[in-house]
């Protein structure tokens, strides 16, 4: 199987408002692509559609070219972050990732295996109620990670992170990428995208803006923060008005 | 041969097994049904010699031995709604969908896990009420056994019920993904369901035989005696109102649980 993510034509509707709008792109092995957006822009649609989570109106989402919904062993082939609160209060960290496992026909010491990775072992027996936000984020890193996928995609990987987490993520992501492995990583943190993506894709208001490797999008001498607003300037769709003072 | 049915249904059982709120659930709907029917007939034993023909007329060994269940039965039909609601409000379910990817496939492995759970703990409750009570019984020489005519289906048929409202609160959960919704929901159709249906009853006793709680008292009784007969179903008719609620809460949920989460 294939190792490109891949949308044609995507589009989703939610009633009137159209999330995403016949966005065609490919996402490639070996880097790391960084989805970026502003809010409302449509990266969490499409997340979702090439997940098969949600239905597309029109075009389709294929994994190593095959819809989600097809894939014999999903969790084998592509690993999701969505955002960590995808976890039952009730279950304890290794509950969570024993279901998962037991769905996808993953043998038990690979829970071990993730939970080490991510630095949970000593906390997997607690309920992921108690977790804080951080060891949370790492508890979907590891699901992600479950299956030993060729794909990633990971939905804001380093919110909640503290600084040594945030490193540690960066250098995961860096790791994964060198093996050959297909990596999309959504954020709004610039000055971290600028240390971790190879290559972008920018979307706004559901079209697609930029599919371009990270050093031909920010010229020389300025920063991916300038470029990328530049770019989205007229795409927003939540902006706060410029300040008219306190005075009547 | 392992199977994405195989792996779902195992991936069900580690989820409902792992969560305290299962078992937190189930030993409440076990222990307030126990403690109400044993209320129930010490109450009768001990009262038997003194107590009025009319009212030993009422009695009935195997129906009496279940009573706390008429109110406990909410319990377990807040085990179903929370074994699929919960997915939702948390968000496991994307996770669920990921693993399982086909909604058929997913919906199935639940409901069975669901489905064997709640019929296991439907009939434990059932037979395990019937026995004690038949031990509180026993002073007055009023028990009964369960090879008696029509003792043993009256218990199997109260377990049934039990069954029956796990699922109808599993397919509540499952239409309206929202647990507090569906436990309002299961509450007005199994106890608000009857006074609306007796409202009724000038024009057509049909909405009262379809209530689970008349269909209930056919089914998990020897010899039913009513205040009011028009009001209960006949045995086959109130089997009937299981299976057309169990049918009902399957299709209407599995309706809603392939669409999109």
């Amino acid at each position: 199987m294939g190792t490109v993510i891949r949308c044609e034509h995507l589009t989703k509707r939610f009633g009137r408002t159209t999330a995403v709008d016949d966005l065609t792109f490919d996402v490639h092995p070996g880097r790391v692509t960084g989805f970026l957006g502003p809010n409302g822009a449509g990266k969490s649609t499409t997340i979702r559609a090439v997940l098969g989570l949600d239905t597309p109106d029109a075009g389709r989402a294929l994994v190593g070219g095959v819809a989600y919904r097809d894939l014999q062993q999903p969790l084998r082939h592509i690993g999701a972050l969505l955002d960590a609160g995808a976890v039952h209060r009730g279950h304890t960290a290794r509950a969570h990732l024993s279901a998962l496992a037991a769905a996808a026909h993953i043998r038990r010491d690979r829970i071990d295996q993730v939970l080490a990775l991510v630095g949970l072992t000593d906390v997997a027996t607690r309920r992921t109620g108690t977790l804080s936000l951080g060891m949370k984020q790492r508890l979907g890193i590891a699901t992600a990670l479950l299956g030993d996928p060729p794909l990633l995609i990971l939905d804001e990987p380093v919110n909640g992170l503290d600084p040594e987490g945030i490193r540690w993520i960066r250098t995961l992501m860096r790791t994964l990428a060198a093996e050959g492995r297909t990596v999309l990583v959504s954020s709004h943190l610039m000055s971290e995208m600028a240390l971790t993506a190879d290559h972008l894709l920018v979307i706004g208001r559901g079209r697609l803006l930029a599919d371009v490797a990270m050093a031909d999008f920010v010229p020389p001498g300025t920063s991916l923060e300038d470029a990328y607003l530049d770019l989205t300037a007229t795409a927003v769709d939540y902006r706060t008005q410029p300040s008219q003072g306190t005075r009547p | 041969m392992p199977t994405a049915l195989s792996g779902a249904v195992a991936s069900e059982i580690v989820k409902l097994r792992s969560l305290r709120s299962t078992w937190l659930t189930a030993a409440f709907a076990m222990a307030f049904g126990l403690a109400l029917s044993i209320a129930d007939v010490s109450h009768i034993a001990s009262s038997w010699p003194r107590m009025a023909a009319a009212d030993r007329a009422q009695f009935d060994p195997v129906g009496d031995s279940l009573s706390g269940f008429s109110f406990a039965v909410l319990a377990f039909g807040v085990l179903g709604v929370l074994a699929v609601s919960s997915e939702y409000t948390t968000g496991l379910i994307r996770f669920t969908l990921l693993a399982t990817p086909r909604r058929g496939v997913a919906y199935t492995a639940k409901t069975l896990v669901v489905g064997s759970f709640a019929l296991l703990l439907g009939q434990l409750a059932a037979f395990g009420s019937f026995f004690i009570g038949q031990a509180f019984l026993a002073k007055q020489h009023l028990q009964v056994s369960l090879t008696d005519p029509g003792v043993f289906r009256a218990v199997f048929c109260a377990g049934l019920y039990l069954f029956a409202v796990t699922m109808v609160g599993y397919g509540l959960g499952a239409v309206l993904r929202h647990t507090a919704g569906a436990i309002a929901s299961l509450f007005a159709l199994v106890y608000l369901g009857y006074g609306a249906a007796k409202a009724v009853e000038g024009w057509s006793y049909l909405p009262s035989k379809l209530m689970l709680s008349n269909a209930a008292d056919t089914l998990a009784q020897i010899q039913p005696h009513p205040p009011r007969p028009e009001r209960v179903p006949s045995l086959t008719f109130a089997l009937l109102d299981l299976a057309l609620y169990l049918t009902l809460a399957g299709v209407l949920g599995a309706w809603r649980f392939t669409r999109d989460a």
